[in-house]
């Protein structure tokens, strides 16, 4: 998926430095100071269990024992190695190794004395404050933070199940998905349609299947030159839409064809044995790869713990990220709702950082920092072609709202000389925020 | 060295400037968005404070229960928000014959009015709407006997930053669509689709010469079943371009249904379905 997010590199120019400087999101807060050695955790000053191993969860657990070494954290996520859906088109696109998107978590346990246990979260009580997991273990908290990302909303969309995801996959969660994606493309034939189906707002990463269809044409355009990419769109609008549509014509020609809302591109019905799909005005589709970018929803766990409302997402109190349902459950990343902030992995890291900071300051009694939020959503349309959208966020009128005149698009008009720096940005964000949020490389 | 981030802000800036998104053409520029409606504001309250909803509703004294208002209470796309509104009261012998949508917080608050009949089955019609701001949507339902009932919903508009878009030109009154249940059984209501590309130009916003464009909207839409209207519906700028309608019919035999758009220009378009009923 797209690449979200740019630390603060110094070939960007003035403005942004300036900008950055002056609200730079979680980064003005004391966190990010110099790095306390690990005093390996005693837990006297309070309990924190986190649920979810992605850049929210990996995030809030490390910047909580960089800010106070004598909190007990617990870090729950199943999965040892982590991949990551920003740089999950690369891999699509040939231009990258599922290695090279992979994470784990001995710098976390190693480095900053975050116990991290392998198994899954079953079930929270809210009321008792503790955690049910798979493995039998209960564990108690004082604050829980969970970034459990999202889960699909099975059925929501006619004949999208799981079965079907196994013929039609959504590879909207980077790992076996996206390599039974990736052998799909490889076995297609040439001049054969690969079929995305886009989702409604909100859903994980908004650039992200414009950025697939990108990179599924790049690689369809060095190895089977007579095939389409068809995207069918519940929306008329989309993330960074001009930039993506000049970018295809430039670099693909007319073999990117995106039909959006108002042309009949909702898809109302997926038919995954037949690789069929029927819009909601009766044109049916026939793919030779069909990948389901489906209705989402907060991850499961969330629903568990009571902090999801009517739209399946979590509301939360934007100072702190807590649940605006139940006390002492803070909720980031995609599960959140934080708009205008998007779905990105950007944002759960920054968001990841307020919850952090606010959840330190509670235990010692102190009051929630004012926090400030960037993001910047980096695609690649080609290997040498990068496009961004930044924004810096503050809350006004106790809600989150992006500051006047801060971020901003690419220019449409960029040189491609712009172009290939951009792409080269995505990079150094991407390599940047798997070091902040894992310690890793990839 | 360029210096990209100089260029990334003056393209926002542009590309702001000359959208054609509903919200800009509304006049949201310069507004931050989610601000402008206090969040304290009483959802009961909204139809009360709302003039062009007080003159629909006149002496009477609305229900609440019965009438249900289905929005997203976050819109990250205020130029297409998706709204249904439905009457689920038990209304024996009687039937809703109009429902109102208002957006307070628009600069035109009238959103649509849809006029049903005994053929409608259901009383539930789906559209999506341009909020400009957060603010609150209200509905009210008139039956004919004279019922009323109104009730309003809260709506968060964001605008994401992922989600800023450029310009689209649309040819008006092209590519009617209509979706038509295959078969009816008699008096059962089948749900209908309808879409059709129009640009619903506000007449509140400025073309890339800084010249006001021209209101222009499909003002009218109506369905007939064998020569007698069946639902009509009223459009007004801030339902979106390329209008959507879903609704519902319940005819009582097999017959022609004749789908007709009238914009303010006086075209039109057309579309025909045979109905089956079994």
């Amino acid at each position: 998926m797209s690449v979200n997010s740019k630390p603060f590199q110094s070939r960007l120019g003035v403005s942004r430095r300036q900008v950055l400087k002056g609200l730079g999101a979680a980064s003005s807060l004391p966190l990010i100071g110099g790095f306390a050695a690990p005093a390996f955790a005693t837990g006297s000053d309070g309990r924190v269990v986190v649920i979810g191993g992605g850049f929210g969860g990996a995030t809030a657990a490390k910047y909580l024992k960089r800010a106070n070494p004598n909190l007990s954290v617990t870090l729950v996520e199943p999965a040892r190695t982590f991949y990551t859906c920003p740089f999950s088109n690369l891999f699509l696109g040939g231009l990258r190794e599922m290695s090279k998107i992979a994470h784990g978590y001995d710098e976390l346990r190693d480095r900053y004395g975050v116990e991290v246990v392998h198994t899954m979260a079953q079930d929270i009580d809210p009321d008792g404050h503790s955690v049910s997991l798979a493995n039998g273990d209960t564990l108690h908290y004082d604050k829980l933070v969970l970034s459990p990302g999202i889960d699909i909303r099975w059925n929501a969309l006619e004949g999208y199940d799981e079965a079907a995801a196994e013929l039609a996959p959504h590879a909207w969660k980077a790992g076996p998905q996206t390599e039974l994606l990736k052998r799909q493309i490889e076995d297609m034939d040439d001049g054969g349609t690969f079929v995305l189906v886009a989702p409604e707002n909100p859903f994980r990463c908004p650039p992200g299947p414009y950025e697939r269809a990108s990179m599924v044409a790049h690689y369809l355009a060095q190895h089977k030159p007579s095939s389409k990419v068809l995207i069918l769109d519940a929306k008329d609008n989309f993330s960074k839409q001009g930039l993506f549509t000049g970018g295809w014509e430039q670099l693909y020609g007319d073999s990117i064809e995106w039909v959006g809302l108002s042309g009949d591109g909702r898809v109302t019905r997926v038919d995954a044995e037949n690789l069929e799909v029927e819009t909601e005005f009766g044109t049916v589709h026939r793919a030779d790869v069909l990948n389901v970018v489906p209705p989402q929803k907060a991850g499961w766990i969330a629903e568990r713990a009571g902090v999801t409302d009517a739209s399946g997402w979590v509301p939360v109190k934007p100072e702190s990220f807590e649940s605006q349902q139940v006390a002492d459950i803070y909720v980031v990343g995609d599960a959140s709702v934080a708009a205008p902030m998007p779905k990105s992995g950007f944002c759960a890291n920054a968001q990841a950082k307020v919850a952090a900071a606010a959840i330190v300051a509670a235990l010692r009694g102190d009051s929630t920092p004012e926090p400030y939020w960037s993001n910047t959503c980096y695609s690649l349309i080609g290997p040498e072609y990068g496009i961004s959208v930044a924004g810096v966020y503050r809350i006004q009128d106790g809600v989150i709202a992006e500051v006047e005149g801060s971020g901003g698009l690419s220019p449409s008009d960029a040189s491609a000389e712009i172009r290939q720096m951009e792409a080269e940005y995505a990079v150094g964000w991407y390599n940047a925020i798997c070091q902040d949020t894992w310690g890793t490389e990839a | 060295m360029p210096h990209p981030v100089h260029q990334l802000t003056l393209s926002r800036r542009r590309l702001l400037r000359t959208s054609a998104g509903g919200l800009l053409g509304l006049g949201l520029l310069g507004a931050a968005p989610g601000l402008l409606f206090s969040p304290t504001a009483l959802a009961s309250d909204a139809w009360q404070r709302l003039d062009a909803a007080q003159q629909v509703i006149g002496d009477a004294t609305p229900e609440s229960n019965g009438l249900s208002l289905d929005l997203p209470h976050v819109s990250e796309d205020g130029s297409a928000v998706a709204l249904t509104v439905g009457v689920e009261a038990d209304l024996d012998d009687d039937y809703v014959e109009s429902i109102h949508l208002f957006a307070s917080g628009n600069p035109n608050p009238e959103i649509a009015v849809f006029h049903l009949t005994p053929l409608a089955g259901k009383p539930e019609v789906s559209t999506r709407v341009r909020l400009n701001e957060t603010q609150q949507v209200v509905a009210v339902a008139r039956s004919a006997e004279g019922r009323v009932w109104a009730t309003s919903r809260e709506v968060r508009i964001t605008v994401s930053g992922c989600l800023m878009r450029g310009d689209d030109v649309q040819e008006s009154l092209s590519n009617p669509r209509v979706s038509v249940p295959d078969s009816f059984s008699a008096g059962r209501p089948g749900e209908f689709r309808t879409l059709i590309t129009h640009p619903m130009e506000t007449g509140l916003r400025e073309g890339d010469d800084g010249e006001t464009l021209p209101r222009h909207i499909i003002e009218r839409f109506t369905v007939s079943v064998d020569g007698d209207t069946a639902f009509e519906a009223e459009l007004h700028q801030s339902v979106s371009a390329n209008p959507y309608l879903r609704f519902h019919l319940a005819p009582q035999a097999s017959g022609e249904a004749v789908f007709e758009w009238h914009d303010d220009t006086g075209d039109s378009a057309r579309e025909t379905r045979e109905l089956n009923v079994s």
